[in-house]
């Protein structure tokens, strides 16, 4: 399933996601069409089982000073896969463009895998664009922190994998917040 | 000439060629005649004619790359895969023919430095004709000869590494090589040997569409270290030009290798490069690898992480100017556990030049405590040029740490600002801002190419502002 989402004049779009993989496939196509228009964008991957979580974001800059702010965090266990492919694209003329795209993936299990390719097409040079990635798992030294302190293992992961997210889960509507924070509980 | 072709020569300042005086070359085109001919030139033994007739076949199968750079200009049978410049090898300085020792002067080889030149393996067209081996290293049980030779004299040494870490499918480009290959360097390093003075080899190519295919092999036996160095300037010709080559390198336990490459090819040439690492337990390889000329450029050396603790770095420096496409990158597989890569990527595009960089880490089930940090920045210095990043994460270990970062920018204007209110131009300044930008890569250049890049970046500069 691939969306459409076309970005106005001046326009603030905020584009929240929380995805325990239901679906196979998700794909975001945004267009920054006029001036002024920005993009927030806030994925939430929770993976289980044998998953497989297949994001697929594209942010295309065709206007000057448009915003794109694009974050996906996933949390995988058991043996959930997740395949994050994201592109931004600033077209020649889209002066002042803001790009920043980011991954961060959490591996909690070690038959889990992630794959990202977070890539940029910079066709304009007045502009601002990052990406970042990473992929780690929970800090063995802040698990034994917790745990000295009377916490399990488990708890104490769990508390890890919610302050991971927690940025992510905080710009949510409380509706979905809620969802986030029953998925996580399970 | 044309006048496209001489605008091109009024502007590379190292565009001047001599005239061809080849001995032996093979028609146009590739095929099993060409193919065996210059096995049958070379006097090679039977497993490589067979090596290379298998590889011509691997070569006629594989399609062109579907992704990177357009390589659409490129025609093979307008190619001559082979030319001899000189029948005869020469052992010392006083014995190469003036014309080819005029070609390095022009070049600007400075005069403290021919004394190096002793060990230094100069490649003309597509022939090693100078080579001779510094009394010490030999003494050391250290080989440097040029492949066609290690090939004769070493056959069991080379027979055991040749084409392993770049096997003849890896890719068309590997295969033509292996088909077709020529000149290149081959390095033994025996266990426990440091060679101190870093060995060197200037690259050269002279017939008008003549590609250039040089196979280059290193071997850095246990505890050995071993830094190798190659410069590349090539003069203008009026059509394009394909160059080729295939660099392996294997990197035993404990062992270093560094290999240094800056690359000017003039701006026709097609460069396609594959370069590997193969690093065992606790070794260490480095790839300081810079391109500044050429059309196109795609070229992304690897380092295969083999045994526990082993560890790779990679510094890419792309320059991408007027025409020119640098598709450039690196690639790190992490196969064992506690592996660690770093991968530093600089590129630079000006007046329409296209920078891309392609990346890849990949991190194997049970490659625990690796870890791998990818850091690439690109710096657009106007409104024409584009910049690309395409980096692919691939994590199949949960014990694992990889950070990857990106950043695309242009010259800042408080900046300019600040060092034209000092009295710069606005040239000098962005050149001086340019220079600044790239330094962590050129620190770790040896002196005389920090040097040379410094003029050269300066040189582009003129006409890039306004």
């Amino acid at each position: 399933m691939s969306q459409q989402i076309v970005v106005k004049r001046d326009e603030e779009r905020f584009i929240p996601l929380l995805w325990t993989g239901k679906e196979t496939e998700l794909g975001y196509e945004i267009v920054l069409a006029e001036p002024g228009a920005s993009v927030t964008f806030r994925g939430l991957l929770i993976g289980r089982s044998d998953q497989n979580l297949a994001l697929d974001i594209k942010v295309r800059h065709e206007a000057p000073n448009t915003t794109s702010d694009v974050v996906v965090k996933a949390a995988l266990s058991d043996m959930a896969k997740t395949d994050i492919t994201c592109l931004t694209t600033v077209v020649p003329g889209a002066k002042g463009a803001n790009a920043w795209l980011a991954a961060h993936i959490l591996l909690l299990s070690n038959k889990a895998k992630g794959l990202a390719i977070p890539s940029l097409e910079i066709l304009e040079n007045d502009i601002k664009a990052g990406h970042a990635t990473t992929v780690g798992q929970p800090s063995e030294l802040e698990l034994f922190y917790m745990m000295s302190r009377g916490l399990s293992r488990e708890v104490a992961k769990q508390l890890l994998v919610q302050g991971f997210l927690e940025d992510i889960i905080s710009t949510f509507p409380p509706a979905l917040a809620r969802r986030a924070a029953k998925e996580l509980a399970l | 000439m044309s006048s496209d072709a001489r605008s091109i020569r009024a502007s590379y300042p190292l565009g001047f060629h001599k005239p061809d005086k080849s001995v032996f070359r093979t028609p146009k085109g590739i095929s099993r005649e060409v193919v065996e001919a210059i096995s049958y030139y070379k006097n090679e033994p039977e497993w490589m004619r067979r090596f290379r007739l298998q590889a011509l076949m691997m070569f006629e199968q594989k399609m062109m790359p579907t992704w990177g750079a357009d390589l659409s200009g490129i025609n093979f049978d307008d190619i001559y895969y082979y030319v001899s410049p000189a029948d005869r090898k020469f052992r010392t300085w006083d014995e190469v023919p003036e014309e080819i020792k005029d070609t390095y002067e022009k070049i600007g080889i400075p005069e403290a430095e021919r004394a190096y030149l002793a060990g230094v393996g100069a490649q003309y067209d597509s022939e090693v004709v100078y080579h001779s081996l510094k009394r010490q290293w030999e003494e050391q049980g250290v080989i440097f000869v040029d492949t066609d030779t290690a090939v004769q004299k070493y056959p069991d040494l080379v027979r055991e590494y040749f084409g392993t870490v770049i096997p003849i499918s890896d890719n068309k480009f590997a295969a033509l090589n292996s088909a077709v290959w020529s000149g290149g360097s081959f390095v033994y390093v025996p266990k426990g040997v440091h060679v101190e003075i870093p060995l060197q080899a200037y690259f050269r190519i002279n017939a008008a569409n003549m590609g250039q295919f040089e196979r280059t092999l290193i071997i850095a036996d246990e505890g050995s270290y071993v830094h190798y160095v190659e410069g590349c300037t090539a003069p203008i010709y009026t059509t394009d030009s394909l160059h080729a080559a295939v660099v392996e390198i294997v990197v035993k336990k404990g062992a270093r290798v560094r290999y240094t490459t800056m690359q000017n090819w003039s701006s026709n040439v097609y460069n396609l490069v594959t370069k590997r690492m193969l690093i065992e337990e606790d070794g260490f390889g480095e790839w300081i690898d810079g391109n500044l000329g050429s059309k196109v450029t795609m070229k992304y050396p690897s380092v295969i992480l083999n045994g526990r603790g082993a560890k790779g770095e990679i510094l890419s420096l792309a320059f991408a100017g007027k025409g020119q496409h640098q598709d450039a990158g690196g690639k790190a597989i992490h196969l064992a556990p506690d592996t660690t890569s770093t991968i530093t990527s600089k590129s630079v595009s000006l007046q329409g030049g296209r920078s891309s960089y392609r990346g890849m880490v990949k991190i194997i089930n049970g490659a625990k405590g690796s870890k791998s940090f990818v850091r690439c920045d690109a710096l657009l210095l106007d409104e024409i040029s584009r910049s690309d990043t395409y980096p692919t994460n691939i994590v199949n270990e949960q014990d694992v740490t990889l950070g990857h970062e990106a950043s695309v920018s242009k010259v800042g204007e408080q900046q300019l600002f600040y060092l034209m209110s000092r009295g710069l131009s606005e040239a000098q300044a962005t050149s001086l801002i340019v220079n600044g930008f790239i330094e962590p890569i050129v620190k770790e250049l040896p002196l005389e190419y920090a040097a040379e890049l410094n003029q050269l970046i300066n040189l582009s500069m003129e006409g890039a502002i306004g």
